[in-house]
């Protein structure tokens, strides 16, 4: 019932603005559609679109403004407030997050994996209030190495390995002994016999050697869960029901576990976001996350300065880091990049390949000692010998 | 066509220098003014000074 009103109203607004040539996102008609429902001010609807609309085009910056600047400076300036070095437990017992500057810069240099990987797992249906189902989906997750499921012996004089599987422990990860001989089987150069409560291994090619190192390689063999994801808290949430923090990331497979939401899971990897989701998801993620981290440290940078950095880093359809490695690394401007770092490098290069400086950008003007293209140095006037009309 | 904030600096500043060199005036100026800016300035705001600009499109063109 709201929904239809809803749509009735934006369609009322798209026609007013039809007829006024104005423009408006149709993000902020959607919200004002739901604030003239919500206030029943239906027959008002022109007179809001109006004001609106001036104040819309009030906001917009001015074509020329120097706004990656301003944005620089507006993010660059709380910066130096933020603590150097921050680790945090985020509201969750126990798993370390990276946080504050470290965070900050980790975001903006696009790193393949971030230094402190979690990841939010939001559960669906049954499995976001049934507990057993919660930990069977956390199972599914979490990976299980034999060392956690058994006790390792060394038989040294016989030259086998003993491995007692611990029941209990097998029974809460959901694991049976067929599994773990079936896992065992699969490595190299071992055969495996079951032998009532334990598992007798061994070796092909029997040396003491061989056998320290196969007893490394049986501790840490996988038997259940997702590579990548060390550890898993199931916690439950007011008004969410179950849900799992992970330490490790990986975003792909926890997308595919049953049970898991994935229009809601979330992980602080950019990059992976950005190869699962696509490149406008990754962008979206920039800008939380680097929100997220500042305002965390009580800073308030408007949103839209992060925004214009989130664009420049995913326009290309990559994430590129800013600085000497991604977006300033690949200016077309000679000058420009040895104004950045390693000037005599980049101007040996030019030299040799014979580069053409065309001063169309900042840095080079004010190298050279002309006006910029920016803000009244970009306006070019013409004499005109009529007035104007007006 | 209505100004952004740079242009009209440039406009006023450019009537501006003319009229400290000695350009006559288009407009009836109020016995006092004297300051060449403020005069620019009057005259922008009545639409009298025969300078626009020449923008460009969003990908760098100039504009018809």
């Amino acid at each position: 019932m709201v929904e239809a009103t809803n749509d009735s109203v934006v369609k009322k607004m798209e026609k007013i603005l039809q007829k006024k040539n104005g423009f408006l996102p149709y993000y902020i008609q959607e919200l004002l559609a739901q604030k003239i429902v919500e206030k029943g001010l239906e027959k008002d609807v022109e007179d809001v679109v109006d004001r609106a609309l001036e104040q819309y085009n009030k906001n917009m910056v001015d074509p020329a403004e120097a706004c990656g600047i301003v944005a620089a400076q507006s993010i660059g300036e709380p910066g130096t407030q933020m603590t150097m070095r921050t680790f945090h437990y985020a509201g969750v017992a126990e798993i370390n997050v990276t946080l504050g500057l470290p965070r900050l810069i980790e975001i903006v240099d696009a790193r393949s994996t971030p230094s402190t990987p979690v990841m939010t797992v939001y559960l669906e249906g049954a499995y976001r209030v049934n507990a057993d189902l919660a930990q069977k989906a956390a199972n599914q997750i979490e990976i299980t190495r034999l060392q956690d499921i058994a006790t390792i012996d060394i038989d040294i004089e016989n030259l086998m390995i003993y491995v007692i599987l611990d029941e209990k422990s097998m029974q809460r990860k959901d694991i049976t002994k067929e599994d773990v001989i079936e896992k065992i089987k699969k490595m190299r150069k071992v055969g495996v016999e079951d032998d009532k409560e334990r598992l007798k291994v061994t070796l092909e090619e029997p040396g003491y050697k061989n056998l320290m190192l196969t007893v490394e390689s049986l501790k840490k063999l996988k038997i259940k869960g997702i590579d990548g994801i060390e550890r898993v808290i199931i916690r439950k949430e007011p008004n969410e029901g179950y849900v799992i923090y992970t330490e490790g990331s990986n975003f792909e497979d926890v997308l595919n576990i049953e049970g898991v939401d994935a229009s809601r899971t979330k992980t602080n990897d950019i990059q992976s976001v950005a190869n699962v989701l696509g490149i406008e998801a990754a962008r979206n993620m920039i800008i939380s996350e680097a929100h997220d981290t500042l305002s965390e440290q009580g800073l308030h940078v408007d949103i839209r300065h992060i925004m214009l950095v989130a664009d420049i880093m995913t326009v290309d359809g990559t994430v590129r880091a800013i600085g000497r490695h991604g977006i300033s690394g690949e200016k077309s401007s000679v000058l420009s990049r040895a104004a950045f770092e390693i000037t005599v490098n980049h101007l040996l290069r030019a030299s040799k390949r014979g580069e053409v400086d065309k001063l169309q950008g900042v840095a080079e003007n004010i190298i050279v000692g002309q006006p910029v293209s920016i803000g009244t140095g970009a306006v070019k006037l013409i004499m005109g010998t009529q007035r104007r009309k007006k | 066509m209505r100004y952004t904030r740079f242009e009209k600096a440039r406009i006023i500043g450019a009537r501006a220098l003319q009229i400290a060199m000695g350009a006559p005036v288009l407009i009836k100026v109020p016995k006092d003014m004297v300051d060449p800016v403020k005069i620019a300035m009057l005259e922008f705001e009545k639409n009298a000074i025969p300078i626009t600009v020449k923008r460009k499109t969003a990908v760098g063109l100039p504009s018809k």
